[in-house]
């Protein structure tokens, strides 16, 4: 088997493998999206000085960052169809099927991690700022929308992508639901026409370029905001 | 127009501010000066409501700002508030920062927004600028910006709370050159300042705090006179020295 590489597998099951890293892609991007907003949401409970808000965004925060993701893929793919028919009562209503229990569930515990970046950035910006916006007359949302969380993102944006970054290696825990995200393709045909270490090495390759490129986009992008911020 | 009614303000066991009174007419220039530390920024603060305070209230026309059922953003669309950072919205231009709460809070069209800051940009000398960031202005074109997008509000009094102490000397009196023109105009001001250059031309009346208790409230020429209080006798013979 380690005899002979036959790199030509690659060649030959491109759009396959192709498959696999646009479904990684779009998981990666939906769940960055869902997160970040979530995410803005927490966070804004978790600085709320009202307890209803800050202590259960708090509690949601701890909860899921002391979990390990695959039990909360896990959870959602077992637990959200058995929940379904708990609430509707209906014997054999179909889940929600894999991608979206698994987009959830990559959202909802992105989320957390966002929070926590984005209350951070929300607080990175001076006090005088909200002080400014509310002696104008502004209310709380519109001294959030305009003023706040616009420079908030800008100090966040290079953490914002390198969170991206990390979600975008996480996402090829879909197996254990049984995806096929790009991990899963070259698994997959690693497996059926036995070239693990060609595909592996492939694989490991594809992930080192991009996110080894993106980091370095991202380390680009700081260098550019840094000199405007104040 | 502003009244304060003994309050008192503590940040967990320090008594910032004790049992303060004062009264700002309509019309009338009121400057609060003092030692830092003293509670004259967080007296002003607590003026529209940007600082809550724990007894006391403060009416400022007609309505009680430290009353939980009071709109306190319409409250402060009236009262213009110029800060020791300047505190411009650094991701917008300047007409874009005169004009954001116009157009937000006032509901005015963004032509009737623009028309306004223009003049008001004008006015304080800086309608070239209209287009730039507050990053490409001194710290004493920043303020006066400031000073514009509070007055684009068409407010009923302004507060300063040590509006030249961040900037460099040199760029002190284009600022409080606006502030004068203002207060010659007739505007309702209550400004923490140490200025007292500007207080003596301008002011009607000064306060002194000291340790978070108003120590003088005097007419200008009783309080650059003869001010009653030690302490007072105090700050200005350090004060003025320079």
């Amino acid at each position: 088997m380690f005899t002979g590489f036959d790199w030509e597998v690659i060649w030959r099951t491109k759009a396959y493998l192709w498959q696999g890293m646009l479904f990684t892609f779009n998981l990666t991007l939906l769940a960055m999206l869902g997160g970040i907003l979530i995410g803005t949401l927490l966070a804004l409970m978790r600085l709320s000085s009202y307890r209803i808000f800050n202590i259960p965004a708090g509690a949601y925060v701890n909860l899921l960052r002391s979990i390990p993701l695959i039990l909360v893929i896990f959870w959602f793919y077992f637990l959200v169809p058995f929940a379904i028919k708990f609430i509707t009562g209906q014997p054999h209503a179909e889940g929600i099927g894999p991608f979206y229990s698994a987009l959830i569930a990559f959202t909802i515990f992105e989320a957390a991690y966002y929070c926590e970046i984005i209350r951070a950035g929300i607080q990175s910006v001076p006090r005088g700022q909200v002080n400014a916006a509310y002696a104008l007359g502004l209310t709380y949302r519109q001294a959030m929308m305009k003023v706040i969380l616009p420079q908030a993102f800008r100090n966040m944006i290079p953490i914002l992508l390198t969170q991206g970054v990390i979600l975008f290696q996480d996402t090829s825990l879909v197996y254990v639901v049984g995806l096929t995200d790009f991990m899963g393709a070259a698994n997959k045909v690693a497996q059926r026409d036995a070239r693990l270490v060609e595909l592996y090495l492939f694989a490991a390759f594809v992930y080192f370029v991009l996110c080894f490129s993106a980091s370095y986009a991202v380390k680009q992008l700081q260098a550019k905001l840094a000199p405007s911020s104040r | 127009m502003i009244n304060i009614n003994n309050i008192s303000k503590w940040y967990g066991n320090t008594h910032v501010l004790k049992n303060c009174s004062a009264k700002v007419d309509k019309g009338e220039v009121v400057v609060v000066c003092g030692p830092s530390g003293s509670g004259k920024s967080t007296l002003i603060k607590c003026v529209n409501g940007l600082e809550p305070f724990q007894k006391g209230e403060i009416i400022v026309n007609g309505v009680s700002v430290g009353d939980p059922k009071t709109d306190l953003p319409k409250l402060r669309s009236k009262i213009g508030m110029v800060f020791q950072n300047f505190e411009l919205f650094p991701h917008m231009t300047v007409m874009a920062n005169i004009n954001l709460a116009q157009i937000k809070v006032l509901g005015r069209s963004e032509q009737e927004a623009r028309d306004r800051a223009m003049m008001l940009l004008k006015r304080v000398g800086l309608e070239a600028h209209a287009h730039k960031y507050p990053a490409e202005l001194s710290g004493g074109q920043q303020q006066r910006v400031a000073i514009a997008r509070a007055l684009a509000m068409d407010p009923i009094a302004m507060l300063f709370d040590e509006p030249t102490s961040a900037l460099d000397p040199e760029m002190i009196n284009e600022v409080l050159d606006v502030m004068v023109e203002l207060a010659q105009e007739g505007m309702t001001m209550m400004v923490v300042t140490h200025e007292m250059g500007f207080a003596r031309k301008v002011a009607h009346r000064v306060i002194f705090m000291d340790e978070g208790e108003i120590a003088e409230d005097a007419a200008k020429e009783d309080f650059f006179g003869k001010p009653r209080s030690e302490r007072a006798v105090q700050f200005l013979s350090k004060i003025l020295h320079h």
